[in-house]
């Protein structure tokens, strides 16, 4: 007989408890009234007995070498990532306030690159007098003269030869929101003294003059 | 070390005494490589999910206030570092043949087969589960969790759980079609 219709069947978390044994069958006397309730439990019960048979999902068991690699493994993790409970290493780099002096002097180095290739004398206006224009300097005569490079046929560089040539440092830092420190890498390039500056210049020009640098194989 | 329970190892760890860490590690890495296999079917990603349980583990020490055991607490992260990888990469279930299994001395190579073909079908019918489900599922049939616990794991009320149990019996049973699971 099934009396279902008259009355609610049994909730799934019922069914569960029923299955398990937690709650006994006398306790329920809807079952004894119910066909669906009875076929939902014992289809309940034969899966959860099914599963628990051997065989059901077998794991492979890892050999015991397993173990104790992933123990070295975990090790050298927690050995790379410091302290238990702080940050990881890649949290502290990722810090913006070490990303930008990164990128500042980065900037400054290839401004400083484009600036000694450039044929044209930057507007000094708004460079501190106390800074010479580094494209003012005048190359080194033992130098052999550079390969005519880049501008005309990058837009990329030509953009960065209108930035060094047109704008100031300051400028410069004001146009590209970068934000530099006293005693920074940019700060640094700008008050490089006559020697230094020839000397930064000459390096420069040896590194850009090879063959590597102009993206030859 | 391994004389200590989990709370001291846990102090001793804090306190950075060389070795307590190691000792959690021992102490759990088969249950958390379990939970990690039964989730996505293979001994790769089982492997790789570990490692990443203990580090996170090791990361998140310091907030770990003993509510729960610390078995229960990296099944928390085990539990959510699976569902991650799943909504992101397919499961991928293991041959028959990467296998190999615990006892076959007392059965014919036959029985075997049937066997390891079976419990291939169930792993490969339990990667299908929806997330929850399938977490449910393995921690109440593998890891032998009580309901209770399994809510405190996976943050849901006991009734949810139970819910989500008698339904992931039963699209096991439904994916698996006539074969009894």
């Amino acid at each position: 007989m099934n009396g279902s219709s008259h009355m609610a069947h049994l909730k799934p978390a019922r069914l569960v408890d029923l299955a398990e044994g937690v709650e006994a069958e006398q306790s329920a006397p809807h079952l004894a009234e119910c066909d669906t309730c009875r076929r939902a439990l014992a289809e309940l019960r034969a899966a959860m007995a099914d599963l628990a048979r051997p065989g059901s999902d077998d794991v492979q068991e890892p050999s015991p070498l397993f173990w104790d690699h992933l123990s070295a493994r975990v090790r050298d993790a927690v050995a790379e990532d410091g302290k238990p409970g702080h940050a990881s290493w890649r949290d502290r780099w990722l810090r913006p306030r070490l990303i930008a002096p990164v990128l500042v002097s980065a900037l400054a180095l290839v401004l400083v690159a484009v600036a000694v290739r450039s044929p044209k004398a930057p507007t000094a206006k708004s460079i501190p007098s106390t800074v010479l224009p580094i494209a003012a300097t005048t190359p080194l005569p033992s130098l052999p003269p550079l390969e005519p490079l880049g501008a005309s046929d990058d837009p990329a560089l030509g953009l960065m030869e209108d930035y060094g040539t047109t704008l100031g440092w300051d400028d410069m830092r004001k146009e590209m929101a970068v934000v530099s420190h006293a005693g920074g890498t940019d700060d640094a390039v700008t008050t490089l003294s006559a020697e230094e500056r020839q000397e930064l210049q000459r390096l420069l020009e040896e590194e850009m003059t090879q063959p590597s640098a102009l993206g030859a194989s | 070390m391994a004389e200590l329970d989990d709370a001291e190892l846990i102090e001793a760890c804090r306190a950075g005494r060389p070795g307590a860490f190691d000792a959690i590690v021992e102490r759990h890495r088969r249950s958390v490589y379990l939970l990690c296999y039964r989730f996505v079917g293979n001994h790769e990603d089982a492997s790789d999910l570990s490692q990443d349980v203990f580090l996170r583990a090791y990361r998140g020490l310091g907030g770990f206030r003993g509510g729960s055991s610390l078995a229960t607490w990296l099944y928390r992260i085990g539990v959510n570092a699976c569902l991650n990888r799943v909504s992101v990469k397919k499961p991928l279930t293991e041959d028959l043949d990467a296998r190999q299994h615990i006892d076959t001395f007392h059965e014919s190579p036959s029985e075997r087969v049937l066997r390891e073909e079976r419990g291939a079908r169930v792993r490969a019918a339990i990667t299908q589960l929806p997330p929850k489900q399938r977490a449910t599922l393995v921690l109440r049939m593998y890891q032998e969790l009580s309901h209770e616990e399994i809510a405190d794991v996976l943050g849901s009320s006991v009734g949810a759980v139970k819910a989500n149990f008698f339904h992931a019996l039963g699209n096991l049973r439904k994916l698996l079609g006539d074969e009894r699971l």
